[in-house]
């Protein structure tokens, strides 16, 4: 029987109908839906029982206390820790982040090293340990050891430095911070310890420059007493005052902003101090008199002229700050490095002024743990150091450049001011070693690159973040493994110290933190569960104004340029130390970056003054650098201010922050602060002309 | 058009098709009923059998197991869903009985400590939240007479009988078991307006969908 044209159709007809009443199109339809959505690229849930971890981030500069939300031992989540005394329940977007960044696409996995022609080659650890041996044998004695630490605080600082000391060098430096400028000011007082802020019991915060919301000091825990200060749906308990140049998070948040230029923190605290010693404030300490002279050339009306601020705004400030039963000063930098001793010194002289030094709710003296390591650095030796100057120095050769440098978890080469021209320091050192975890600018400049475990894959430690108001000691436990052929630094130096013949007095790491916690009498074993130790004790403060200091550090020579320079830190953009977190790309705005263009706010005025519109292609200049931006007009800037962010202009890292935007610390070169000699960067000025 | 007309003329003279009548439609259409009810279903999911041949019968009936001794809630209120080889060590640190299937367990998990690669007839996709706390028989006993056993069959296939686990068909195309729940087999109880109001099971997107 022979099949036609027609009994064809006939057949297909029947075969369409009967396939119709078969699943065949449907769940061919949707399994064909399901299956297009199983790239292989979409992230798998990983099905397992949840634990909770605590530790305490050493990424993020605030030291801030953290839970790691394992699923099935991996590390998945870093969320605040309500116990913590830094944290309270909240997390910085650093610390946020750490999680994702121990799979970043520029996490060091293995050694490597820098072949004769450029590129970096993977090594073994024998090979790297071989080479790290051979590299330091040839640095003994006389300066020819130099080591950079991005720690803020940690006790491998004092490790560190004992290393450089026993190699018969003294070139140990911490990476510019906020701690520097206020422990030069502190000692010049005559202050003992380190300074705290009590934030936590003040009814007054004026923050003059410091971005005590958003990265000054520990600024977690400050975001928890100003929270905790203004209940929803009630009257605040505490008054937050900000005076700045930048409407930044801080200004956002604080119940008043003061507009001020960059640079002019001085002016403002001495205005205060001499409306406040007007309206009858007084010292018992025995330079008042002289300073007293001092304050009284800060009239409001040239505090005014000097800073931008409204006299008569300045003058109601210092009414409702004499009035405040806990009034607190804190003066730093808005991007929390670069400032002086001087407006320090201004801080605290407002703060003894209003009799809020070692009291609750004001500036205290924490007592300061001693060091553990015989051969290392005290904190006060440590934070005398000064890296800008030293890198200057040898920059220019008026000082000599070390046979070998070691370079921890720090990026000068990216976060120092005009961090370019360190690379003409190194370039003078013959053997060059980065302990890092992510490949850097800095790694980019080293012989060898030896990949450290985060702070998540060990054990060490957070000694009283800068800006604490009591002694808080935390350690940071591993939550995992280390995921990739990765070590913690300290026990690797110490052996490395052993084969050196160095002495360096510590038999392990673990040992030098259990030392560390009974020096400040505390618990190592409630440490390691993830309790922080803390302390209200105090130290003397017999302080003194210094006015004779005061008056002629506030004396720094900057070349005037027509702009002011407001850089702006955020801590979603990264730190000194890392880039910008992948996971934090959303949070930067609109007309922060674009593509691969940076932005620069200006306000309205300033703008039409210039003849400038948003958007514009603008190139910014001064005898440091230039960089090429465009234009955002923001209204949350002072007049004939540019406010440039921190965090962007990246030359290594990985995509998400390489080539994005230009880096402002090529427009910041170091002043010298009279008297004190500190490097200074606040207060700079630039030059604006469109492209 | 002419040689058409011709063929019509000559079918009117009494020519018959080859093939004439209904009886291609017919086969047509048993031919794709079969293929699609039968062959199809073949072709789609590839079988695969538990790595050990596990007999629920005798832990539930001989050993008087109850399911929430293997199959429970975590402290965090997450279903633990299957044992660990660890917590069936607990029992089976050393072979127990003849059958050779425990001994090869033992063996070969228990002695090395691997986790047995079970097959799940129920993973949902990632995008679905389900949380087995919120689908408590406290929860649908407030007007239902759930068994424990009951509740559970309503969506799990019922092993609590059987001395094989079932035949795992894996869909060749999703990845996904053949067992795996479709939303509206979810919303016989979401979707149910009676539910709503007495056990919070609204019908909301995000309620699932996170």
């Amino acid at each position: 029987m022979a099949l036609d044209r027609r009994g064809f159709l006939k057949f297909i007809g029947g075969a369409t109908a009967g396939i119709l009443a078969t699943p065949v199109v449907w769940k061919g339809l949707d399994d064909v839906s399901i299956w297009s959505q199983n790239w292989s690229w979409i992230p798998r849930n990983i099905k397992g029982a949840n634990s909770y971890v605590p530790t305490v981030s050493k990424l993020c500069p605030t030291g801030v206390g953290v839970r790691v939300r394992l699923v099935d031992g991996r590390p998945v989540r870093v969320i605040g820790n309500p116990e913590h005394p830094l944290s309270k329940g909240g997390v910085s977007s650093i610390a946020a982040a750490e999680v994702q960044m121990l799979y970043s696409p520029a996490r060091m996995k293995r050694p490597l090293k820098r072949s004769p022609d450029g590129a970096y080659v993977m090594i073994s650890w024998e090979e790297a340990e071989a080479m790290l041996l051979d590299g330091l044998k040839a640095a003994k004695g006389g300066d020819a050891l130099a080591c950079i630490s991005g720690d803020d605080n940690g006790t491998i600082n004092e490790l560190l430095s004992a290393f450089v000391q026993q190699s018969g060098s003294k070139s140990f430096f911490l990476m510019p911070g906020e701690a520097q400028p206020a422990a030069k000011a502190w000692d010049l007082m005559g202050g003992e310890g380190q300074i705290g802020y009590d934030i936590e019991k003040s009814d007054f915060v004026l923050a003059i420059g410091a971005n005590v919301l958003e990265a000054w000091g520990t600024a977690i825990r400050n975001r928890h007493a100003f929270g905790a200060s203004h209940p929803h749906g009630a009257e605040p308990t505490a008054q937050f005052v900000y005076a700045g140049p930048v409407l930044n998070n801080t200004a956002t948040g604080a119940d008043d902003w003061l507009p001020i230029r960059p640079g002019t923190e001085s002016a403002f605290a001495l205005g205060l101090a001499h409306l406040l010693i007007k309206a009858g404030a007084s010292s018992s300490a025995p330079d008042f008199d002289a300073f007293r002279s001092l304050a009284a050339s800060f009239s409001p009306e040239k505090v005014a002229a000097q800073t931008g601020v409204d006299a008569k705004a300045l003058t109601a400030l210092a009414q409702a700050l004499a009035k405040a039963k806990h009034p607190l000063v804190i003066v730093g930098s808005e991007f929390s490095q670069g400032e002086g001793a001087a407006p320090v010194m201004a801080g605290i002289a407002l703060n003894m002024l209003l009799g809020s030094v070692n009291r609750d709710g004001g500036l205290r003296a924490l007592p300061v743990a001693r060091k553990v390591v015989p051969a290392g650095m005290d904190r006060k030796a440590m934070l005398q150091q000064d890296l800008t100057l030293w890198a200057s120095a040898i920059a220019s050769g008026k000082a000599k450049a070390p046979k070998a440098m070691l370079v921890y978890e720090a990026n000068p080469v990216y976060a120092l001011p005009q961090g370019s021209a360190f690379k003409d320091t190194l370039a003078k050192v013959p053997f060059k070693v980065a302990f890092t975890s992510f490949l850097d600018e800095t790694a980019m400049q080293c012989d060898l690159v030896i990949p450290v475990s985060m702070g998540l894959e060990r054990l060490d430690d957070v000694c009283t973040p800068y800006g604490c108001g009591e002694v808080v000691y935390s350690l940071a436990t591993p939550v995992t493994a280390p995921l990739f052929d990765t070590k913690p630094a300290g026990d690797a130096l110490i052996a490395l110290g052993g084969k050196l013949g160095l002495d360096l007095g510590v038999a392990s790491f673990e040992d030098m933190l259990k030392a560390k916690a009974a020096a400040h009498g505390a618990d190592f074993d409630k440490l390691a569960e993830g309790t922080a130790f803390t302390s209200r004790a105090t130290v003397g403060a017999n302080l003194s104004f210094r006015p004779d200091v005061l008056s002629k550090a506030l004396d720094v020579k900057a070349p005037a340029l027509p702009l002011a320079l407001a850089p702006v830190m955020k801590l979603n953009m990264g730190t000194s130390k890392t880039a910008i977190p992948p996971f934090n790309t959303k949070t930067i705005r609109r007309w922060e970056v674009q593509g691969k263009e940076g932005y620069v706010m200006l306000n309205g005025a300033t703008a039409r003054k210039l003849g400038l519109a948003q958007h514009d292609r603008v190139v910014l200049s001064n005898p440091t650098g230039k960089v090429t931006v465009r234009v955002n007009i923001f209204e949350g800037v002072m007049n004939d201010t540019v406010a440039m962010p921190l965090g962007f202009g990246h030359t290594a890292f990985d995509e998400f922050s390489k080539g994005k935007g230009e880096n402002v610390m090529h427009l910041l070169a170091p002043s010298t602060e009279p008297v004190t000699g500190l490097a200074v960067w606040t207060g700079a000025g630039v030059n604006i002309a469109k492209a | 058009m002419e040689d058409r007309q011709l063929t019509n003329a000559d079918n009117e003279n009494g020519r018959k098709c080859a093939c004439g009548g209904a009886a291609p439609f017919f086969v047509g259409l048993v031919v794709a009923l079969v293929f699609g009810w039968w062959a199809f279903p073949e072709m789609l999911y590839s079988q695969k059998e538990q790595p050990i041949r596990f007999s629920h019968k005798v832990h539930v009936n001989d050993a008087g197991m109850e399911c929430k001794q293997c199959h429970s809630l975590r402290e965090d209120g997450s279903f633990a869903g299957l044992p660990s080889t660890a917590s069936c060590a607990e029992c089976h640190s050393d072979v127990l009985g003849s059958d050779p299937e425990e001994a090869r367990f033992v063996a070969e998990y228990v002695k090395s400590g691997k986790e047995v690669k079970w097959l799940v007839y129920q993973y949902q996709p990632d995008n679905v939240f389900f949380s087995h706390a919120a689908h408590s028989l406290d929860g649908c006993n407030q007007c239902h007479q759930f068994s424990e056993r009951e509740l559970c069959n309503l969506c799990h296939l019922d092993v609590a009988d059987s001395d094989k686990a079932p035949t795992h068909y894996e869909n060749k195309l999703t990845g996904y078991s053949k067992q795996t729940m479709k939303m509206w087999q979810c919303e016989r109880c979401h979707a149910n307006e009676n539910h709503l109001g007495v056990t919070n099971s609204s019908n909301a997107c995000f309620v699932c969908h996170k």
